[in-house]
């Protein structure tokens, strides 16, 4: 019998067509997951009051934020999912070295996030429709033009990227020991307290309030990086133990 | 040049050596069995041979490659054991499209006639299927993979009689099919003695032999008569067994390059009873730890 000689690209390519069947949860979660964040926002958020002059006025700000808050735990929660035992042990029946495993996890991830930012920016007009019909039917205050849809999309997707290149990081140090998937929480919520938050603003400020997509996507795309690299040098040695 | 090289290969978990300073070359398309006690270190080799955790110190090449993180040792192997994962989302049918991708030998007729044959229906899922039937949809893909390393360990668990013997089978018609290097690991030579060609044994994590089954049917012969007899016939010979039987008899089992051609023939002129010593006894003689048997744990 001939020896075949392997070539990476290829098989990155099967493994990510592959991960897709194999991980058909996902995407059943997520919808799950986002039916009931609209729900959960339907209620409104923002109440502001007015009245003076013989009129009254109340306005209630209806957004995607709690959608968007929704998908980027099901991020955190999915890219932790794909490093556990199960899901590297399948691979490992199948063709796959330790580094096309993390590349086409990678780009797995990448896919679910783009998908999941493009569905979360959506139901937005979701929730509208929702609250015209069913809820409140006032004057419905509504603007967004395509541009707005884009780049809500883009940056959506980025936060739900970085936030799977953090899930990713944090399984593969819970691969390393147990111990960590207690550790890293209690580390990360300890040091907010500690420091009363002022990190917390320092890091919010240097990612939430970027007011450029382009710079946005840079930083984005650079702290996910190292995120997904130290995950990679890892999970680099990591024994396959059934 | 051989398909698995091994020099020197030692394997420690923690303070337990798994592996002794294991060598041995395994040729190109032999079926080879890899034989040894509960703990001996079967699994631990076959792990390392398909590059699934690294050797603490030693050499391993599979097709002058080493296995650990290596994408062409993974294209070209394949490891079958009762605990291979698939994804429990796909089932039997998906599974089967799945490997036929990332395998490029894959044999989709094979497949599909061994998944009818067992009776398997492509809806049902891995994750519901009994032990033994598990253990066969895990063969069937071993099989079809016709990868040019292909290992087994121990394939049989669970299976039932008729299944087992259908599995030799297979395997024995779809290597002269398809000749490539083989590796079954067994407890129970005798089950597969009549397809292998030779034999792995290891002890504690060492290789105490690796030669042809032919050789190692002609190994020892068993010698059974009156006590006194066999005891001075053997008086200056290695005794690797001995075993009373009643009160005056007795088998003493010895390597055959021990005795000559006549003295056998004399011996069996006084009466005395000589017989071959079957491969699976003849393991079980070279791995058992010399001090007594289970008998004396209750005395």
């Amino acid at each position: 019998m001939s020896l075949i000689k392997a070539d990476l690209a290829e098989i990155l390519k099967k493994q990510y067509f592959f991960k897709f069947k194999a991980n058909i949860d996902v995407f059943s979660s997520l919808v799950g997951l986002q039916l009931l964040a609209v729900l959960f926002s339907l209620g409104g958020g923002m109440y502001t009051g007015y009245y003076g002059g013989g009129m009254d006025i109340s306005m209630k700000l209806y957004s995607a934020d709690m959608v968007i808050l929704f998908t980027m735990i099901w991020a955190l929660i999915t890219s932790v999912t794909i490093t556990t035992k199960p899901y590297r042990n399948y691979e490992f029946t199948f063709v796959t070295n330790r580094i096309s495993s993390s590349l086409s996890n990678i780009l797995f991830l990448l896919t679910i996030s783009l998908l999941a930012g493009f569905t979360s920016m959506l139901s937005a007009n979701l929730i509208h429709v929702l609250v015209y019909f069913f809820i409140d039917s006032g004057m419905l205050i509504y603007e967004q033009h395509m541009q707005d849809i884009i780049t809500g999309v883009i940056s959506t997707s980025l936060y739900i990227f970085l936030f799977c290149s953090f899930g990713y990081l944090f399984g593969a140090f819970i691969q390393v020991h147990k111990v960590f998937s207690g550790l890293i929480p209690v580390g990360i919520i300890g040091l907010l307290l500690f420091d009363g938050m002022k990190l917390n603003s320092t890091i919010a400020m240097f990612y939430f309030n970027e007011p450029s997509l382009f710079m946005f996507f840079i930083k984005t795309i650079i702290l996910a990086g190292i995120a997904f690299a130290v995950a990679i040098l890892i999970l680099r040695n990591m024994e396959v133990k059934r | 040049m051989g398909v698995i090289e091994c020099r020197e290969v030692s394997k420690k978990y923690l303070r337990k050596k798994a592996l002794n300073q294991l060598s041995f070359t395994i040729e190109e398309n032999k079926i080879t069995g890899l034989i040894g006690r509960n703990g001996a270190g079967k699994t631990t080799l076959l792990k390392l041979l398909s590059g699934f955790i690294k050797p603490t110190s030693g050499k391993i090449k599979i097709f002058s490659e080493k296995p650990f993180d290596n994408l062409t040792v993974s294209v070209n192997s394949i490891l079958i054991d009762d605990q291979m994962a698939f994804p429990t989302a796909l089932n039997l049918g998906d599974i089967l499209v799945a490997a036929s991708k990332f395998y490029p030998n894959w044999d989709s007729k094979l497949a599909e006639g061994l998944l009818n044959y067992f009776s398997f229906k492509t809806y049902q899922y891995h994750n519901r299927l009994s032990k033994g039937q598990k253990s066969t949809f895990n063969m069937i893909v071993g099989l079809s993979s016709h990868c040019p390393l292909t290992m087994f360990d121990e394939p049989t668990t669970g299976m039932d009689e008729a299944v087992r013997k259908d599995f030799y089978r297979a395997l024995l018609k779809d290597y002269i099919a398809y000749p490539r290097t083989i590796l079954i690991s067994s407890h129970h030579l005798e089950e597969i003695e009549h397809i292998l060609e030779d034999v792995l044994l290891i002890k504690n994590g060492e290789c105490i032999l690796h030669q042809s089954i032919t050789d190692l049917k002609e190994m020892m012969i068993a010698i059974q008569g009156k006590k006194e007899e066999v005891s001075s016939l053997l008086l200056n010979h290695d005794v690797i067994s001995e075993q009373m039987i009643g009160t005056d008899y007795m088998q003493k089992v010895i390597k055959r390059h021990e005795i000559s051609e006549d003295s056998i023939l004399s011996a069996r002129r006084s009466g005395l009873e000589i017989n071959a010593v079957s491969p699976s006894q003849a393991c079980l003689y070279l791995t058992q730890e010399r001090k007594g048997g289970i008998d004396d744990v209750f005395n």
